[in-house]
């Protein structure tokens, strides 16, 4: 891909990747975390 | 010296400057709260870029073009961690670090340690770690400043240096934090632009991405492989979990960065600023590391590799473009710059200098004992740049690793793990950090396959978790820090009752004092 081995293609564009996994993951599981508000 | 190219320089300088002003004028250096985190009032956009854009330093367009440079696509191995450096620091200690920060009245990160894991010698140790490492980090920056001016104006590098330094002590003395954020969010935004524009025009040049790989593999096919030129670091896990580690979970570690979940808005602020920290890795931290790899292309004779990006702007772009891609580049070192000064000038006020020097100080006092380090660290960062300027890649990579060692472990466990206690702490920091410096000064990353940063942080990990186990008979968390971190752990407001003593160490006998009263009222 890219003229670029597999191994090489995987870090540039397979990290990127995992990392947008993990903050939709995290978008995902934090939606209570609207509720921190001033303190009550 | 081009004309074009320094006005859009001064142009950026007066923006920067005006921001400076502004955040005077909003009243944010009237109290300290105000001065060191904005009093607590930072939305997610801006905490997301001003962490971003204090994390990627000079270092973005001097040692990671560098690096790439020298070892082709195995610098990638930072990005690979950089990109998620955000979001991750923000997910797991962000929303805690947040509350318990205001339920314990921290202002700097090393009083929100003290607070945590209580001790005169948890500040001590910690403060003075930070004072030392970020006063390193912060001459890296002032290195590139000045060599970066030098280059575009043509100006010597000694007045160069001071004109750099002497515009960011300018913002930082003015309106401390506010000022510092939310020059960070504008300069984030330059940085962006300029970046993304001279990787287009590099990729233009070479006749696209894929013709660049080609062109390379020609030169040499070790420069596409993971693991560096002449395979260098062929099967080297144990460094390429350093360099992933060192800009992710090292970051949590910094105090200059953590200290961005204490100005947050509100606890919940951390959530989108996830979210916007990875859309801004995204598009900002590959760049500089495939700039200076295509840079390999088309300057293959470079005498200094740190200028790759320098001189990459200056041969092909327009000297309007070139200008802003110039202050995208100082935008990234004085964004850095400017936290690390007034951290560390924070830090040696309110951690040592009131802490340990002089406890009757008023607010407006240490207001003004933070500005006058601010510029005493600038004064000798100035004097040292000049005498004798390591590389800015080495002290990077050097500072944060020793500081994610020592830090990491610490900060993560004071929300995360009830038993955690202040010899755990303390051992952990100093352990982390030794081990760091070790591995450094006596280069046991070649015999060991290993990176300081991953022999740090592993130490670090291992002291915190057995020495707190080991102590936990002799030194228990005490029951007002544990009735801390449940509340914490909780998702909601923080009971006024939590806030209501604004000094945290004197809680147990306040508390005490309260259950007195009711049973008085109980017994009538």
């Amino acid at each position: 891909m890219f003229g670029l081995p597999f191994s090489t293609a995987f870090l540039v564009f397979g990290f990127p990747a995992l990392w947008i996994l993990y903050t939709v993951g995290f978008l995902l599981l934090s939606r209570s975390w609207e509720n921190d508000r001033d303190p009550s | 010296m081009n004309t074009t190219v320094v006005s859009f320089l001064v142009l950026y300088y007066v923006v920067v400057l005006g921001i400076g002003f502004w955040a005077m004028r909003r009243g944010a250096s009237d109290d300290l709260e105000g001065y060191l985190l904005g009093g607590r009032d930072v939305g997610p956009l801006v905490t997301a870029l001003t962490l971003q854009s204090t994390s990627m330093s000079g270092y973005m367009f001097l040692g990671a073009g560098s690096l790439a440079y020298t070892t082709g696509y195995w610098s990638l191995w930072f990005a690979a961690g950089d990109i998620g450096g955000g979001v991750l620091n923000l997910s797991i200690i962000g929303r805690r670090m947040r509350k318990l920060s205001q339920m314990t009245g921290s202002l700097t990160a090393i009083e929100y340690l003290e607070h945590r894991y209580p001790s005169p010698a948890t500040r001590f140790i910690a403060a003075t770690l930070s004072v030392f490492l970020l006063s390193f980090y912060v001459l890296a920056q002032f290195i590139a400043g000045g060599k970066g001016m030098a280059l575009v104006t043509g100006l010597d590098y000694e007045w160069a240096l001071l004109i750099a330094l002497t515009i960011i002590i300018v913002y930082t003395f003015l309106g401390g934090y506010l000022a510092v954020a939310y020059t960070d969010f504008f300069q984030s935004l330059i940085m962006v632009v300029g970046v993304v524009w001279i990787l287009g025009a590099a990729l233009a040049h070479v006749g696209g991405f894929t013709a660049a790989n080609v062109a390379l593999r020609e030169i040499d096919p070790t420069i596409l492989s993971i693991w560096g030129r002449d395979l260098g670091f062929q099967g080297q896990w144990g460094v390429v979990a350093g360099a992933i580690l060192v800009f992710s979970a090292g970051y949590m570690g910094w105090p200059h960065v953590v200290t961005r979940h204490m100005a947050m808005k509100r606890p919940g602020t951390a959530r989108l600023a996830g979210a916007y920290a990875t859309l801004w890795n995204l598009l900002f931290v590959p760049a500089p590391y495939i700039v200076g790899i295509l840079a390999i292309l088309i300057l293959p004779q470079l005498d200094d590799p740190e200028l790759a990006i320098f001189e990459l702007a200056r041969v092909l772009l327009p000297a309007a473009v070139t200008g802003i891609v110039m202050a995208a580049i100082m935008a990234a070192i004085m964004s850095t710059a400017d936290s690390l000064l007034l951290q560390t000038g924070s830090i040696a006020s309110r951690d040592l200098y009131e802490r340990f020097i002089n406890p009757t100080a008023s607010e407006r006092q240490m207001v003004w004992v933070s500005r006058g380090l601010v510029f005493v660290i600038g004064a000798i960062g100035y004097w040292v740049a000049l005498a004798e300027p390591p590389a800015v890649a080495f002290i990077v990579l050097f500072a944060t690793s020793v500081l994610g060692s020592a830090f990491a472990p610490a900060f993560v466990c004071a929300v995360w793990w009830r038993r955690a206690n202040t010899p755990g702490a303390i051992a952990s920091m100093v352990v982390g950090a030794v081990t760091a410096i070790v591995w450094e000064m006596l280069a046991l990353a070649a015999t060991t396959t290993l990176a300081p940063m991953s022999a740090g942080i592993a130490a670090s990990t291992v002291t915190i978790v057995v020495v707190s186990l080991a102590t936990q008979k002799l030194a228990p968390v005490a029951p007002h820090i544990l009735a801390a971190m449940d509340e914490t752990a909780r998702v909601g407001s923080i009971p006024k009752k939590m806030l209501a003593m604004s000094d945290f160490a004197l809680r147990p006998e306040a508390e005490e004092i309260e259950a007195l009263f009711d049973g008085d009222e109980g017994s009538r």
